[in-house]
């Protein structure tokens, strides 16, 4: 080998080391000295943590029927810099499809930035029709949909969500923490194209879907109870109206309906005053359905009976300076005629005769001036003032429903007790919370809280009560043909200002049978007008209008004989 | 490299046992290549799945809420008006109410039932008896 070929060689194998040594420096360098911030420059090119969100629970009413659902729909996004080469063709393609202007399309397509929105809450299939028109640049984003199938109906008990999904009202809001799903997250690797590689995907945590709450609550009896609630506000124009039906023995609640009202599918566009569930959050003097509370607690005592005897002065009884007025004069009344006459000057007399103490106990017995736990957000406790607050004359105005204030919800539970032999029923609203595959993750089971009278002055009671919805009563428009119902009117005074005025709460509660009560009925109207206040002629007839459609419904048979007026309006 | 080295002739059994090595090497190497290739197209076939899954359910939901919307009273009274079907619930007159089977029940019914069927001795007796 000449030394030319020597030199030669040298050179190259010089350089060859010289190239590998770069090589294995620039590798060195990579693999090594960078190693931690390739590492994660490489796993973000073609890996990612996605989180997956758990769907929320379904709410249901007591058969099953569906109240509220959340669906899987998408928005549609785009990449102006992307689309704005073909804005035109694209905007004509996805005005019909995404139910737009095809200008405001256009020029959300031309806009400026990589990123906006054309619309939200659109369905998978029109998602795959865009998808089928092949445009470049516009991509899809997941979101989740809260759809309640009936829109306003039961809008009070249901409630609603808010933008995170998160509930803000009734049940929504009282059971969140059921209903919403655990979220969870996996991580994947992404090919050239951005395809998920499944192969090499990494389980973390799987998401859980919310939990299915049950309500107590009848789809049908709600649809009963608000339609006649909305021919009522047509026909007697009050400021507002509420409707509760429940089940006496157990405290379910199979309907709760307001007005005015609002569509769950758009809350956001309701007012506030609309949205408020009145049945919970409304505190108003109940009027004469409270006498209802001193006369069963008179009873229980032993105080009275209900053969007793009072006398009604005519309609005018000066005590304690003010002179107290009847809507009717009345001469002696029994104990039983003052209640279903519901005479004020009597329940006055029977609570001045049963005292002060035992008064304001039998209110705490029933609950007044406390929340009833139904378990609703915005419930509140009413009004009854402590014993020291009371003046001379409180004794004689409570009776009657004045100087207390209660919500609807109390006095439907005061009522049920009365008719259920005396116990306190806590409302149940939720019947039962189950996961997707039916298993019973929590069930609610009626639950009494007190028993303010004895099952005997409840017996009593009814007696007398059974007589209100007849002629001889204050409610002959709430009788119910075919059968034995009981109930108690009331028409309060409303205040404004601090003085009573000439406004109205009109209401009746009542609950048949009778003698074995399945239903219990509130009605209440907030200042009717046309000239018709009192509670007999403006609630009472609701209360019957939903008593005959509730019974048939429920399949309650009848006590006696059907007239032939009520089978001609059920063949109609 | 020894030019002057002797030549040795290929034993068979060497060179068998080569062959044989190479070929399990390669054998070994296809089915890897074929395996990983099997993953993917499981995983990608998975994936597919996963979003038909996934559509379904997403349809099975729509489609839930749906059928609520088309039960409810709201919307069946009101085709039941459109159609001017006449449908409306039974007449107290048009229904037979029985009672629930209970111990009452049962001393009605089933006490003759089992007289009826009950042996023959006692007829016996009687005969016995004149």
């Amino acid at each position: 080998m000449t030394t030319t070929h020597t030199t030669r060689a040298l050179i190259v194998v010089t350089s060859l080391s010289l190239a590998f040594t770069a090589l294995v420096g620039r590798l060195v360098q990579l693999h090594v000295l960078r190693h931690d911030e390739l590492r994660l420059k490489a796993a973000a090119n073609h890996g990612e943590v996605r989180k997956r969100q758990g769907r929320r629970g379904e709410i249901r009413d007591c058969h099953g029927n569906l109240l509220a659902n959340s669906q899987s729909v998408r928005i549609v996004c785009a990449d102006p810099s992307i689309t704005i080469s073909n804005a035109g063709v694209a905007a004509a393609k996805l005005s019909p499809l995404l139910n737009m202007d095809a200008a405001t399309l256009r020029a959300k397509l031309t806009g400026p930035g990589k990123y906006v929105r054309l619309k939200q809450k659109v369905d998978e299939e029109t998602v795959q029709r865009i998808r089928s028109l092949k445009l470049k640049g516009i991509v899809y984003e997941d979101q989740y949909l809260r759809t309640y199938p009936h829109d306003s109906e039961a809008s009070h008990y249901i409630g609603f969500v808010d933008a995170d999904h998160k509930g803000v009202q009734g049940i929504e809001a009282a059971m969140n923490q059921y209903l919403e799903g655990v979220g969870g997250y996996e991580i994947i690797e992404r090919d050239r194209k951005g395809r998920e590689i499944r192969a090499l995907r990494t389980e973390g945590i799987e998401p859980r879907d919310g939990y299915h709450v049950v309500l107590t609550l009848d789809q049908v009896i709600q649809h009963i109870a608000e339609v006649e609630l909305g021919k009522a506000i047509t026909e007697f124009r009050p400021h507002a109206g509420v409707i509760i039906v429940s089940r006496p023995k157990t405290g379910e609640i199979l309907a709760m309906g307001c007005w005015p009202t609002f569509n769950l599918n758009n809350a956001g566009a309701a007012p506030a005053n609309a949205r408020r569930n009145r049945c919970i959050s409304d505190v108003a003097e109940p009027g004469s359905t409270f006498k209802i509370v001193n006369i069963s607690g008179a009873l229980n005592d032993g105080t009275v009976r209900l053969s007793d005897t009072f006398q009604c002065e005519s309609g005018a009884w000066l005590y304690a300076g003010r002179i107290l007025h009847d809507a009717h004069p009345y001469g002696i009344l029994t104990v039983e005629q003052i209640l279903y006459k519901s005479s004020n000057i009597g329940a006055a007399k029977i609570a001045v005769k049963m005292g002060v103490g035992r008064l304001y106990e039998y209110i705490h017995r029933y609950g007044f001036g406390r929340k009833t736990g139904i378990g609703l957000p915005g419930e509140v406790s009413g009004i009854a003032h402590p014993l020291a607050n009371w003046t001379k004359l409180s004794i004689t105005r409570i009776p009657m429903g004045h100087e207390i204030a209660a919500t609807p919800i109390q006095m439907l539970m005061a009522m049920n007790a009365i008719c259920n032999g005396g116990k306190l029923m806590k409302p149940l609203v939720v019947k039962r919370v189950v996961d997707g595959n039916g298993r019973v993750i929590l069930e609610n089971q009626p639950q009494p809280i007190g028993q303010p009278i004895a099952p005997a002055a409840s017996v009593l009671m009814t007696t007398a009560l059974r007589k209100v919805p007849t002629p001889d009563g204050t409610a002959a428009r709430a009788a119910v043909d075919g059968y034995d119902a009981a109930g108690k009117t009331g028409t309060a005074q409303k205040i404004e200002g601090g003085q009573y005025v000439r406004k109205y709460y009109s209401s009746f509660i009542g609950y048949l049978p009778a003698n074995d009560p399945e239903i219990s009925i509130l009605v209440s109207l907030d200042n009717p007008s046309g000239g018709v206040y009192y509670g007999g002629s403006v609630a009472g007839p609701v209360f019957r209008r939903v008593a005959e459609k509730v019974v048939e419904y429920l399949g309650i048979p009848p006590q006696k004989p059907l007239t032939n007026s009520r089978q001609v309006a059920s063949a109609r | 490299m020894k030019l002057n080295r002797k030549k040795e002739p290929l034993r068979v059994g060497t060179v068998g046992r080569l062959v044989l090595a190479c070929v399990c090497i390669a054998i070994a190497g296809v089915a890897y290549v074929w395996q990983k290739n099997q993953i993917y197209r499981l995983g990608d076939d998975l994936r597919k799945r996963e979003a038909a899954v996934s559509a379904a359910e997403k349809r099975n939901t729509m489609l839930a809420a749906q059928l609520a919307q088309l039960k409810s009273p709201t919307l069946l009274e009101a085709r039941c008006q459109q159609y001017g079907l006449g449908l409306v619930a039974p007449r107290e007159q048009q229904m037979v109410r029985l009672p629930e089977p209970g111990p009452e029940w049962d001393a009605k019914v089933l006490a003759p039932v089992a007289i009826a069927v009950a042996p023959k001795k006692p007829a016996t007796r009687t005969v016995a008896r004149r």
